[in-house]
């Protein structure tokens, strides 16, 4: 069987996440991938999510970090202040790897916008807000899922919902932020992107059947693909546990 | 036992406790124990000018907007996660300029309500430096003279005293007149337990001036009183206990029901448009709490009812 473009994004995501290691996660793809990563190479890996679910073990997918679903085998339910207490903390020991995120624009650093295209003040289209993706970046390393589009990509986002690397090196630093956290990876349909020294994007892997030339028609800025590969195909019990134990009602892959 | 009868009608608690220009703040999350009776009960009662504060609002803070009670509102998301990525109604307001919105990251209104209801004046946070959070307000200092329920300013930056060269975001404490929150159980004398995840809702109901419950089920104070361990609330923090049974539908109760897909759908397609929505109202809305249950239907409500073992309901059709 054909894999899709979505369900490489997922073990792309799975690949971020190490066994024995502390992530946030969001609803969609990157729960996916977290299950993903649990149900193979990393059965010890710790998923927090903000609503103040810890831990939780979903068997169905949940559409929303306070699904029900999520409380399966979850270590506690804490009212949120006490998550977010603990986010800033265990991020500032190192006790958190990363965050996962999505956003609708991002530019060449990985500052993200969640909020609206356009300008703020008349915006053509508005979305949800930040929800605690702000937190998030402003603590954390994060891997982020995108869209891969001309449009989504772009030079400067209309609103940078979350901090990125902000101009580049220094940058985060000149703002009050931490610098040794920012954006480590970008998984979108057609590869994998990383931040190189100067904190500038480039692309790492393409997926099989993606050239170079796909990427390069898809995004906004100049980007490095000096350093692309062709991404391995996942083997097929990878797959298989994707697609028959964490979403077997294909509610995502 | 010294009781106090909280015990009234949703008509009578939000005549009560909710007032046109008041600053309400709404428990639950996204699609999580929204309180959807009481909210439906602001509708009724026509409330206007609200200043809404709502950590993750949902499709109800969304009916708000559309039925014309909100006059500003702070954010940090507004989505029926899974069915309506970004709520229609709020989108419109914002795109058109219809409604003045203050943007915050869910983790600074988190701590923020935390610090009301702590009774601090303000938080000092590092969330919100580096990005537009920080650099673009939604609403100008100028601009907040037209609304006395939110603070002069959105933060102030400061340097921290005690670390000389450490920027900090300052960020006042809302000051809450109602806080409307639906819990699984609550007595006549107001203590309530909420079960399962509990999101901003001690803290909303702690801070605010009045304080107004709706409950799956009421249960006396003896009862309540007689596992104080297990209790979210007092008394002294509540004003008002109303009994609503499915009081958060369509979104889910832990331990009681999961979410409505077909209602939320039908919502996404209601919210499309102005005229689609004020139908949907007219015919949705009802009378009062029991007359929606009763247009909803006992087979449908039924079908939600959890799997206790699961804690929700096992291969729930949801698209």
């Amino acid at each position: 069987m054909e894999i899709t473009r979505r369900q490489r994004m997922a073990v792309a995501l799975a690949k971020e996440v190490e066994d024995g290691k502390t992530y946030i996660i969001g609803t969609g793809l990157p729960l996916i991938g977290g299950s993903l990563a649990k149900n193979t190479h990393a059965p010890d890996a710790r998923l927090i999510f903000e609503t103040g679910i810890l831990e939780g073990n979903p068997l169905e997918v949940p559409t929303s970090v306070s699904d029900l679903r999520l409380n399966r085998q979850a270590s506690v339910l804490w009212p949120q202040f006490r998550y977010f207490g603990y986010q800033t903390l265990a991020a500032q020991r190192g006790e958190i790897e990363a965050g996962f995120l999505g956003g609708a624009q991002i530019d060449p650093y990985g500052n993200l916008n969640s909020t609206c295209i356009g300008d703020y003040f008349h915006p053509q289209t508005r979305f949800s807000g930040s929800g605690g993706a702000n937190g998030i970046a402003t603590y954390c390393d994060t891997v982020i899922v995108m869209k891969h589009e001309k449009r989504r990509f772009v030079e400067k986002v209309d609103y940078c919902t979350r901090p990125g690397w902000i101009d580049g090196p220094g940058g985060r630093a000149k703002r009050g932020l931490d610098e040794s956290k920012g954006p480590r990876a970008v998984i979108t349909e057609l590869g994998v992107l990383r931040f190189g020294e100067d904190k500038r994007m480039y692309l790492a892997e393409v997926f099989p059947g993606v050239s170079v030339q796909d990427v390069l028609d898809n995004t906004g800025f100049d980007l490095d693909v000096s350093r692309a590969v062709t991404a391995a195909d996942p083997d097929p019990e990878t797959i298989r546990i994707l697609t028959e134990v964490v979403d077997p009602l294909h509610v995502m892959v | 036992m010294n009781t106090q009868n909280k015990l009234m009608t949703a008509a009578e608690a939000i005549g009560r406790f909710v007032h046109d220009g008041d600053c309400v703040a709404f428990g639950g999350f996204s699609t999580n124990r929204r309180a959807y009776g009481l909210v439906r009960e602001v509708i009724r009662q026509k409330k206007k000018d609200l200043t809404v504060e709502s950590g993750s609002a949902g499709g109800d803070i969304d009916m708000l907007i559309g039925a014309g009670c909100v006059k500003v509102m702070n954010i940090s998301y507004i989505a029926n996660s899974g069915f309506t990525m970004v709520c229609r109604r709020f989108r419109e307001a914002v795109e058109t300029g219809a409604l003045p919105v203050e943007d915050y990251s869910l983790d600074v209104q988190t701590i923020a309500y935390h610090g009301a209801a702590l009774g601090l004046p303000y938080v000092p946070v590092k969330n919100m430096l580096g990005s537009d959070l920080e650099t673009l307000w939604g609403i100008s200092e100028e601009e907040r003279k037209k609304y006395p329920k939110l603070p002069a300013k959105k933060f102030v930056v400061a340097e921290d005293p005690f670390e000389p060269g450490s920027r900090l975001c300052l960020v006042p404490t809302p000051k809450i007149d109602a806080a409307l929150v639906h819990v699984q159980k609550a007595s006549p004398d107001g203590t309530c337990r909420i079960e399962g995840a509990r999101f901003q809702d001690e803290d909303i109901a702690i801070a605010a001036k009045h304080t107004v419950i709706s409950c799956e089920e009421l249960v006396s104070d003896e009862e309540m009183h007689a596992d104080p361990n297990a209790n979210t609330l007092p008394g002294l923090c509540v004003d008002a206990v109303v009994h609503l049974p499915w009081g958060a539908h369509p979104s889910q109760c832990f331990g009681y029901y999961d979410y409505d897909p077909a209602a939320m759908i039908a919502y996404d397609k209601a919210s499309r448009t102005q005229d689609a929505f004020d139908a949907w109202l007219a015919e949705s809305l009802c009378q009062d709490h029991a007359a929606y249950l009763k247009q909803i239907g006992e087979e449908r409500l039924s079908g939600l009812k959890i799997d206790p073992a699961a804690g929700y309901v096992p291969g729930l059709k949801r698209k």
